[in-house]
């Protein structure tokens, strides 16, 4: 455990978690058996092709784990506490019934305010905590109107007016990165912006737990997340009815109610257990801000994508993340093809594990790898064709192109749009280097 | 036949297995497909060290780095960008311990929502009980910055945990 100087009362909650953690993780961790004489015989068989490869370091086969599907768009940001203390708090075996105590406006006064603005039906499992809640106000029944039980769960949350973060909640995924039904962003007439959107718990759709959500923010930064579940729980539980109980209206209604802001209003500021990043006084001024990378943002390298097109394309549409990372989906008038891009700097250091005795130099030095396999996703029919480069000073650019338009979706062609000799031309461009 | 400097590896790697790969699933966020490709990596890089490794001493707290330098490199080597909000692994690993329990399971999809730094940090400090000095050294970035990751880590495990730590701890 780390060492603590102060004796604050934080100080001591904050050393009791970490004993906890340490205790939980090693509860965790043993939990997890492995096949050992399988890892051991692999492992000196890497060993050995290392040993015989040398430079070339071997890439796990398995290792390929995508994990871009959900990326883009950031639905469930973490700035707030609403999703996972829900997700958490939905699989405790014993729900801890709502406090009345527990703020100003108390856990059980949530609940009780959730109850009045669903319409009739029999309530179980409430669940709620009030605004002087370490980790925040949330309320949570299970409402049945006679179709099934359905969770419904409304979480509260301040967030900076007009920052990133206020944006963000309430405007809609990324259709190309994320699989869902429906999903509309508006303004509402005292300016408050609000998302609703109807999609899956599990976004691989593992399980058919349907999701609608309802994320209002006002102008005033009150953040107000209703969700409901075709199921009684969010995880872990059947589905229990077709869709869930509240129409994509009545949803509305609830996130729009007056009481809610109120009850925002009455959270203390800066409670414990909000976010402490850079608010700690013993943490020097960090070396990194891991939330803004350096990297050229995304949008600069979806225009220079873009702008190293072959003509015969066109660009329908187009996406991409903060920093390192874009995307455009293209059309050659056979059909949509997927075109991903990353532009990372400073990679010398894995260099040699990405580009192998078969990687092929240039004669200004950069180095290329091709590749032309199946997608990531395990869509069906789906390759995905890999231009992979590094230029000297460690900058790398590696670009994929795939026969769908969505990476998730079964292939719609049977090539990408595309050439490998054009996305090796788009890689190696110059002007990527002129990006700084 | 044996390769020359090869004596004590095998015995070595039979015992340090089973550790690094539970350090790998929780690197991993319960990856147990993941956690088992950085083990043989892992074991992979140290076989042909292992005549400086061995000499060297602490080999244990050699192979952890190799396997948390492992793991962030595979991050960064990835063609595409990590988000909190990626997709869960799959936790139905059939190796895994029958009570498998939804609480460990809240903890493992915790550690899984945070970034992979986050994570390392998380798991060097409190799994394998480094410091923050050592910790920054595995990870090859300032002692300011492990800390600054491991306040944030530690709020985000807070929010995301609440009282099922409590109760996790207890069992």
């Amino acid at each position: 455990m780390p060492a603590e100087h102060h004796e604050s009362r934080h100080d001591v909650d904050a050393g009791l978690f970490e004993d906890r953690l340490g205790l939980a993780l090693r509860q965790a961790g043993d939990s997890f058996e492995a096949d050992r004489s399988g890892l051991v015989a692999a492992g000196e068989v890497r060993g050995r092709r290392l040993l015989l490869r040398r430079r070339a370091a071997v890439v796990g086969g398995v290792a390929a784990v995508a994990l871009v599907g959900v990326g883009g768009t950031l639905l469930v940001p973490w700035g707030g506490a609403a999703d996972g203390q829900q997700s958490v708090a939905g699989r405790r075996s014993t729900p801890t019934p709502p406090a009345e105590n527990d703020g100003r406006v108390s856990g059980a006064k949530l609940v009780h305010t959730l109850k009045k603005l669903l319409p009739q039906g029999e309530f179980s499992e409430e669940q709620g905590r009030g605004t002087g809640a370490e980790l925040g106000p949330y309320a949570q029944v299970v409402f049945d109107d006679g179709k099934g039980p359905g969770a419904v769960s409304v979480s509260l949350n301040r967030v900076e007016p007009g920052s990133e973060e206020a944006r963000q909640w309430t405007q809609c995924p990324d259709r190309n990165l994320m699989s869902y039904d429906r999903c509309t962003s508006s303004r509402l007439s005292d300016n408050s912006t609000l998302m609703l959107f109807q999609g899956y718990e599990y976004p691989d759709r593992r399980v058919d737990t349907k999701r609608w959500t309802a994320d209002l923010v006002t102008p005033q930064g009150h953040h107000i997340s209703v969700s409901e579940w075709n199921a009684a729980a969010e995880k872990d539980a059947p589905v229990s009815r077709a869709n869930p109980p509240l129409s994509t209206d009545q949803l509305k209604q609830v996130v729009i109610a007056k009481a809610w802001r109120t009850a925002i209003d009455a959270i203390p500021k800066n409670p414990k257990g909000q976010e402490s990043q850079g608010q700690d006084p013993n943490a020097p001024a960090p070396e990194e801000t891991p939330n803004t990378p350096p990297g050229t943002s995304g949008a600069t390298i979806s225009q220079t994508l873009a702008s190293l097109l072959p003509k015969n394309v066109d660009v329908v549409s187009k996406g991409g993340q903060e920093t390192e990372y874009a995307y455009l989906v293209v059309d050659d008038g056979k059909g949509k093809s997927f075109l991903q891009i990353n532009v990372q700097p400073d990679m010398s250091d894995v260099e040699h594990q990405l580009f192998g005795a078969d990687a092929e130099t240039l004669p200004d030095g950069t180095k290329v790898a091709t590749s032309q396999g199946p997608g990531e996703q395990g869509a069906e029919g789906v390759v995905m064709w890999t231009v992979d480069t590094i230029r000297t000073n460690g900058l790398r650019v590696v670009i994929s192109a795939f026969n769908t338009g969505r990476q998730h979706d079964p292939a719609t062609r049977e090539t990408p749009a595309l050439t490998m000799e054009q996305l090796r031309e788009i890689a190696t461009s110059e002007k990527w280097q002129q990006l700084g | 036949m044996r390769l020359r400097g090869e004596d004590g590896y095998a015995e070595f790697a039979a015992a340090r297995a089973g550790h690094l790969y539970r350090s790998a699933c929780l690197l991993t966020g319960g990856d147990t497909h993941l956690a088992e490709d950085l083990v043989q990596e892992t074991l992979g890089r140290l076989y042909v060290s292992w005549r400086r490794v061995s000499r060297v001493g602490n080999p244990a707290g050699y192979a952890q780095t190799v396997l948390t330098r492992t793991f962030l490199a595979h991050q960064r080597r990835r063609s595409s960008t990590e988000r909190a909000t990626d997709v869960l692994p799959d936790l139905a690993d059939p190796h895994s311990a029958a009570d498998d329990t939804p609480l460990r399971l809240t903890l493992v999809e915790a550690l899984g929502q945070l970034s992979a730094k986050d994570r390392a940090v998380v798991v060097l400090r409190y799994w394998e009980d480094r410091s923050i000095e050592e910790t920054a050294d595995v990870m090859n970035v300032s002692s300011a910055a492990v800390r600054t990751r491991c306040v944030r880590a530690l709020g985000r495990l807070r929010v995301l945990l609440g009282d099922g730590l409590s109760e996790y701890a207890a069992r």
